[in-house]
């Protein structure tokens, strides 16, 4: 059997482009006025991938810590700006929160599957380490966005609730409770859902990638537990620290729900 | 002895305008002050001011001779409650609902069945309603309950933002009624109400003082 790599040259690159185009004739055909995206689409993901393969290179034979670091933080960096953006008031300290909690549930995350579980050598090594980063952060992305955007269209439609509790007293943490739970839940759902029927309704794109990589199944099977697993923590801690840090700053320094809150739409 | 309860220049701004309004009164204890004016002249915001659910610009308020700042948020909330013109139903039967403020930190003293049941009846409300789901209550149902939550709960001051807008004439006169009882029956409360209607000047043996907010446009 032939467990290597089976390389696709230029031409057969160049090929791919029949893809994009049975995708381009359809569109025009039904006048759906995507050609165009389409077109900048792939244009945008020659560029991008063929220009990440090189940086990828370059940052695999440094395989510098501080490097690692650094490249992890910008990551983190781009990500929390998304993660934050169904907040009203995207300002700054969204945006840092964001980072903070995006960044400590990465890092601590991940430094314990490269440390204890995967084990390379160097422990910190670019070629695992990039990846691993990469897939928690994306998911832990994700599940920060829908978590606070849930957050702020709950408080949204329980207001009067939220209020009748604060009239009799209710600190900010009784009065959102239910609101910061029902949120953290539409954060960690989808992960939780995927760890239900993983295998099931669709082979995670690592593991495929592995398995086309020439990986032996079982071995890409190992591997994809590991991901998923880590997933599902680092989730689950950036969502509760982003939550727990943000409900807060709904109310007032004294204790009331804050007008941005009411108004934003 | 210092007042019962008193607001000194409070002064805050409403609408996209953000007219001025200026206001300063006084409760005595056992009263009721009936705060007037067209709507618009910021009646509910003063009330939220009072409970310290809105912030206004200048002013200070005080109670029994304390001024609010000396008392926590939450603490000044659970002895000055405020009750919205459609205050929230939660989720169960009356009787959660009812007990819910008691299960706040902020709360010492455990909720007494028999007051709540006897409250029911004094609002003229059939006692079996105390199982029934909450979220089917009707309008004048909803507003008597939500009432005799906060009453239950025991504040010292009451705000109430219309009080009577979803009841007929009895079942409001059975409110005043109940609330006289509540004012005039044990020490140390007062009642702080913006309405509309004149039922409250049917009702012989309480004190009443009334304010004008003034209109939109004049100061």
């Amino acid at each position: 059997m032939d467990a290597g790599v089976i390389p696709i040259s230029n031409t057969q690159l160049a090929l791919s482009v029949i893809l994009v185009l049975i995708a381009g004739v359809i569109s025009a055909a039904l006048r759906l006025e995507l050609l165009k995206p389409l077109l900048w689409g792939t244009v945008r993901t020659y560029l991008q991938l063929t220009l990440i393969g090189y940086a990828l290179t370059y940052i695999f034979n440094i395989n510098n810590l501080i490097l690692i670091i650094v490249i992890i933080s910008l990551m983190c960096l781009v990500a929390s700006r998304t993660a934050v953006r169904g907040a009203p008031c995207a300002g700054r300290y969204s945006m840092f929160l964001g980072f903070f909690s995006l960044w400590t549930s990465t890092f601590l995350v991940g430094t314990i599957v490269m440390v204890l579980i995967i084990s390379p050598e160097p422990w910190y090594s670019a070629r695992i380490a990039i990846p691993i980063f990469g897939m928690i952060l994306g998911n832990s992305m994700n599940g920060i966005a829908l978590s606070l955007e849930r957050l702020f269209s709950e408080v949204k439609s329980k207001i009067s609730e939220i209020e009748t509790l604060l009239s009799f007293g209710a600190s900010p943490w009784e009065s959102v409770r239910d609101c910061v739970k029902e949120a953290l839940r539409a954060g960690m759902t989808p992960t939780i859902n995927s760890l239900m029927v993983v295998g099931l309704v669709s082979l995670p794109g690592m593991m495929t990638g592995q398995i086309l990589a020439g990986a032996d199944p079982q071995q890409a099977v190992r591997y994809q537990i590991v991901v998923m697993l880590m997933i599902a923590a680092a989730v689950a801690i950036g969502c509760i620290m982003l939550v727990l840090l943000y409900y807060k700053k709904l109310f007032t320094k004294e204790d009331a729900i804050a007008h941005y809150v009411l108004n934003h739409e | 002895m210092p007042e019962f309860f008193k607001f000194d220049q409070i002064e805050y701004h409403i609408g996209a305008a953000g007219r001025t309004v200026k206001v300063s009164s006084d409760l005595e204890e056992g009263s009721i002050l009936v705060i007037k004016g067209p709507s618009g002249a910021g009646k509910t915001t003063l009330l939220r001011i009072l409970a310290r659910l809105s912030e206004c610009d200048k002013g200070q308020v005080f109670l029994q001779g304390h001024n609010w700042l000396s008392y926590s948020p939450q603490l000044w909330r659970s002895k000055i409650n405020y009750l919205a013109q459609k205050p929230a139903v939660f989720n169960g039967t009356v009787l959660d609902n009812l007990k819910k403020p008691f299960a706040l930190k902020i709360k010492k003293d455990m909720f007494n069945l028999d007051e709540a049941i006897d409250g029911l009846r004094e609002l003229s409300l059939n006692e079996n309603l105390i199982h029934q789901d909450a979220h089917t209550l009707s309008g004048g149902e909803t507003a008597r309950i939500t009432l005799l939550r906060s009453i239950l709960f025991k504040p010292n001051i009451l705000l109430l933002d219309e009080p009577f807008a979803f009841l007929d004439d009895n079942s409001a006169r059975s409110v005043m009624e109940f609330l006289k009882r509540w004012l005039v029956n044990k020490t140390g409360h007062g009642i702080v109400m913006v309405t509309h209607n004149d039922i409250y000047k049917d009702i012989s043996g309480i004190e009443t003082q009334e304010i004008e907010l003034s209109e939109p446009g004049v100061n």
